[in-house]
């Protein structure tokens, strides 16, 4: 026993998890949990005010990144042949449907979720100092989300993928001056073909999901270095009178930097203090601190939004097929050709003006999304404070909605206004 | 919260449970397993029954590159090449008059239409959305025999013969494109067969266009309905498919019907005589396939100066299936045969009849039929054109002289509106300069000069 | 009353959560064996006997066999396969024997190694005549050398 009992020893160091050493041990010894902190703030976990949405759009990357890897075994990027791939998926591979719905379905939910994530952040303010660069970095992961699926969207090669593509790449195409050579940098050709299937694939696979992983990487480290998940710190109560710490102040006259409550289970060791203020969120009302041990607190909800995510991809794959219409043919346009759905608001701006559509607001709306927190310098985040902005917001969510349920649902052949329980003949 | 870890938990396992017990119950499985028992009827001993029992279950696949498919419909259709499953009901029923065409080298969708990849009898038979080739009904299945047998006469399958004159005499490249020759008006036809297998569509197209597509601008050719299931058996050959070399080299049924139009249209009788009847420069060819053997006639086709040096007959460029279906029709020609051919041999021509009869041929080959009608009646409708329909081009030298009916051929012409409010008419005539030559443009006015009918007499 | 509930609900939790982890992975592997081979089959028909002549073997060079026809005997089937390392082996008629041009190995007529560093007979395949009356062999049953299908 007690040599197997030293190989568990060597392999987990810490005190058990009964004790509060452990318990802390727990997270700052593993690599994969340390980007937690030991304890955490009770405010932050409610649903009401994250609703889980950055977790949740995590964990369906996780889910895109196992059943991609999955579904890479049978796939070959090489037309006809992915389109033959992919009826084998269909109708000989073991689980192979359920798997690509998984897939399928995740990458829809992550483009909502991700969208989600970012009002959610929008409404609580949560991107304002010193949030303000991690937003961006937020804006480029809901960039790269859309440059996965969209690539993605292409692989099956069916006629669906091939004229989504067509017409999404001709969007960007109307870009000025750059456009073109954007196009035929992307598709490695004038038309999508068999160069643009490689290229896409090249990009799903390797290009979009490294650089993901990466910016996912930054972003999260950033939360836990600006101060943790954002709460609606508006809410938060004055903390109950006690005796302060006062950190970082240079000299007395100067506001303290950092105040926290004296408390009775907690010691501060300062290694040294150098001056300058501290980067993280400070609070203005000192709060309540109402801190947890992460373990189990923190994982065990973010276990819980795990498997919630999972068994609803799996719900969902299980009773609904991922589509698979004909074979690529560049020479039949189906009537009318659509882009994927979170392109359908440009491409209903596209089809009244292609200089709006395909440039104006698309440069526009992802400039403006960069600048938010540098352009809205208004430091609270009470929304009674900020009501222009929240108006400002809402009516960008609700035009974008508007527009892409136009375009999905109401645009029937010929780009003609068409409500979808009014059945078109003759559309082919 | 421990209930809820709980119920999540489970939701997971069942859900996981659920996607393995649909994965794992296919219905060919089922198939396979009745298959078995059937064939284990007919074993002698319990063990035999036993061993044909408990043979693996798998899925059967032919792999057909040269025909870019992989079939797996023996997956189920297990008996296709058992004949003692002559009797047994369908998916397992034998396929009799297979051979040539083996599964083997063959699949079963290239004739038979279908999704050779799936593996449950909904997809397989491709009665499902975005699957552009469904089983083709049994009537129309020797259709698909024009698929790889692109030129001469496929035994079995006359109407394949008939659709493919009948589409080049009724002028239907006028207004579609065939193989990148022909018009612009209709639809592109390369692909017919592979993008709409609706066999009755056609049919009923073909007997009425206006039936099955409204304000459609094809004319109503009134055909009979052999003619139209003829058409519809040529559209359902139409592909574009390219064809591995094994399936591309035997696309010439060597028949005597073929050798007869051969020998016809290589004018062998301007040489030769069958039994006295035709020229006598070579010789007779009555039993010339009793006194030389195969070979030697083959040898003869590919090069008359190898065997008979200083011989006057030419070499004929005829690939060797063309050579065979000769060599079949010279075994069994008669007197008579000769006779049919020389009676429908043209007599020879004045320079002025050759040229009209060479508008002509340009006329039906062009598809100026197509509109104005093999006897130049004119009449097909064209909604909001000057009188309603194509005119009739009887009477053009009433108002036309010879070289601006030319110059209206050269560049086209729209049609005067009849209401200048409403849309142009769908059929206008189109600028042929980049079709036809001059000579050819030429000789077409001269057969249109060589039918006109003065209104009024002198 | 917290922790009773934590040790009964969770416990079963974590035995579904584990069970489902675990029918997962086997699916996984499941999903992971092909279903279906893209290469030739392993058991394929391969003529009538009729076409197969009498003397010197028929090499089919897309299935790696020789096709053996005897007057007396029948019909055999032979893996062009060296043991060694996979070369094809050829047949000489001159000495009736097969061998394998990457290292050298011989083989008798009946496949037994007489020469280099094969370290296993040549295998003979079942022949049998389909209901249709095609020779068909099943790469999947190795039979003895002495093996004969009596047409």
């Amino acid at each position: 026993m007690t040599p197997l009992r030293d190989v568990w020893r060597s392999i987990v160091r810490r005190d058990p998890l009964s004790t509060d050493k452990g318990k802390s041990e727990l997270v700052f010894l593993n690599l994969w949990l340390h980007i937690h902190p030991a304890k955490v703030k009770r405010e932050n976990f409610k649903l009401k005010h994250t609703w889980y949405l950055g977790f949740i759009t995590f964990y369906l990357f996780l889910i895109l990144v196992t059943t991609g890897v999955a579904l890479m075994f049978y796939y070959r990027p090489d037309a006809p042949q992915s389109y033959q791939d992919m009826k084998d998926l269909q109708f000989v591979v073991y689980l192979g449907s359920f798997l690509r719905n998984m897939h399928r379905w995740s990458a829809h939910g992550m483009v909502i979720c991700v969208f989600l994530h970012m009002c959610r952040v929008f409404y609580t303010g949560s991107y304002k100092a010193p949030r303000q660069f991690n937003w961006v970095i937020g804006v480029f992961l809901f960039l790269l989300t859309l440059g996965l699926s969209f690539t993605g969207y292409l692989l099956p090669w069916d006629q669906l993928a091939f004229w989504a593509i067509t017409v999404g790449s001709n969007i960007g195409g109307y870009a000025p001056l750059v456009g073109p050579r954007l196009k035929e940098l992307l598709l490695g050709g004038h038309a999508v073909g068999e160069s643009a299937l490689l290229r896409f694939y090249v990009l799903h696979v390797a290009v979009l999901p490294s650089t993901m992983i990466l910016l996912t990487m930054v972003h999260f480290w950033r939360v836990r270095k600006d101060g943790g998940l954002s709460r609606p710190v508006w809410k938060l109560k004055p903390a109950a009178a006690g005796p302060l710490v006062r950190i970082g102040a240079p000299a007395p006259a100067e506001a303290a930097l950092v105040v926290v409550p004296a408390s009775q289970d907690k010691t501060y060791g300062l290694m040294e203090v150098v001056t300058g203020k501290p980067i993280f969120e400070t609070v203005t009302a000192e709060e309540e601190e109402d801190t947890v041990f992460s373990y189990p607190y923190a994982f065990f909800r973010e276990a819980i939004a795990l498997m919630a995510t999972v068994t609803s991809v799996m719900a969902i794959s299980l009773f609904w097929q991922a589509p698979l219409e004909e074979l690529a043919n560049p020479a039949k346009t189906p009537n009318p050709a659509k882009a994927p759905w979170y392109f359908l608001g440009l491409q209903e701006l596209v089809s009244h003006s292609a200089l709006l559509g395909g440039v104006v607001v698309p440069a526009l709306a992802v400039l403006g999304l960069l600048a938010i927190p540098y352009l809205d310098t208004n430091p609270s985040r009470r929304p009674a404070d900020r009501k222009w902005a929240i108006r400002a917001f809402t009516l960008f969510v609700v035009v974008n909605v508007v527009l892409i349920i136009i375009g999905t649902l109401f645009r029937g052949p010929g780009w003609a206004l068409v409500p979808p329980w009014v059945h078109v003949s003759g559309a082919e | 919260m421990p209930q809820f870890f709980f119920a999540l938990s489970l939701i997971a396992l069942v859900l996981m449970l659920g996607a393995v017990w649909q994965a794992a119950a296919p219905s060919w499985k089922k198939y396979q397993q009745e298959y078995h028992r059937l064939e284990s009827l007919g074993e002698p001993n319990a063990a035999a029954k036993a061993a044909v029992l408990n043979t693996a279950l798998d899925i059967r696949q032919e792999l057909l590159p040269g025909l870019q498919r992989v079939d797996r419909c023996t997956t189920c259709h297990l008996g296709v090449e058992d004949p003692t499953m002559k009797n047994a009901p369908q998916p397992f029923t034998f396929h009799p008059n297979l051979a040539p065409h083996v599964v083997a080298k063959f699949g079963c969708t290239v004739c038979h239409g279908g999704q050779g990849l799936a593996t449950d009898k909904v997809n397989a038979h491709g009665k499902v959305p975005f699957w552009p080739e469904p089983l083709l009904p049994k009537e129309y299945i020797r259709a698909s025999c024009g698929r790889c047998h692109k030129e001469g006469d496929v035994p079995g399958v006359p109407e394949l013969t008939e659709g493919r004159r009948l589409f080049e005499a009724t002028g239907c490249r006028g207004c579609h494109k065939l193989n990148g020759v022909g018009g612009s008006i209709g639809k592109d036809l390369t692909e017919e067969g592979a993008v709409r297998r609706y066999p009755e569509w056609l049919e009923r197209h073909f007997l009425d266009p206006n039936a099955v597509s409204p304000n459609s601008p094809m004319p109503n050719f009134h055909f009979t309905k052999e003619q139209a299931r003829a058409l519809t058996f040529y559209m359902l050959s139409l592909t574009n498919e390219q064809m591995g070399t094994y399936y591309s080299s035997v696309r010439l049924i060597p028949s005597a019907g073929y050798g007869r139009q051969l020998f016809t249209e290589k004018n062998c009788i301007a040489c030769h005589s069958i039994g006295g009847v035709g020229a006598k420069a070579g010789p007779d060819l009555l039993g010339v396939a009793k006194a030389h053997s195969a070979g030697w006639l083959d040898e003869q086709l590919v090069n008359p100066q190898m065997l008979y040096p200083g011989s006057t007959m030419p070499a004929y460029d005829l690939e060797t299936n063309a050579r065979k279906a000769l060599i079949t029709f010279m075994a069994a020609a008669t007197q008579e045969d000769a006779q049919t051919i020389l009676s429908g041999r043209p007599k020879p021509l004045t320079a002025e009849e050759a040229a009209i009869e060479g508008g002509k041929q340009s006329f039906a080959r062009f598809g100026c039929v197509g509109c104005h009608g093999l006897n130049l009646q004119g009449g097909v409708p064209n909604p909001n054109s000057q009188g309603g329909e194509v005119p009739s081009l009887l009477h053009a030298s009433d108002d036309y002289t010879k070289d601006e009916v030319i110059k209206i051929i050269r560049n086209g012409k729209q049609p005067p509106l009849q209401d200048t409010s409403k849309p142009a008419p769908p059929l206008y005539m189109p600028s042929w300069k980049a079709v036809l030559n001059d000579e050819d443009i030429n000789r077409i006015a001269d057969y249109l000069w060589s039918l006109q009918s003065k209104k009024s007499g002198w | 009353m917290k922790r009773r509930s934590w040790l009964g609900w969770g416990t079963a939790g974590l035995v579904a959560l584990w069970s489902a982890v675990g029918v997962s992975l086997g699916a996984v592997v499941r999903f992971l064996t092909p279903s279906v081979f893209y290469e030739p089959p392993q058991s394929f028909k391969i003529g009538n006997p009729a076409d197969f002549s009498f003397g010197p073997p028929t090499f089919l060079a897309e299935e790696k066999i020789f096709v053996f026809r005897d007057r007396e005997k029948g019909f055999a089937v032979a893996s062009a396969v060296c043991t060694h390392l996979g070369c094809t082996v050829g047949y000489f008629q001159d000495d009736q024997r097969f061998h394998c041009p990457c290292h050298g190995s011989v083989f008798a007529g009946d496949g037994a190694v007489q020469h280099g560093p094969a370290p296993r007979p040549l295998e003979w395949f079942e022949v049998t005549l389909a209901r249709d009356g095609q020779l068909r062999v099943d790469k999947d049953h190795v039979v003895p050398a002495a093996y004969r299908l009596m047409v």
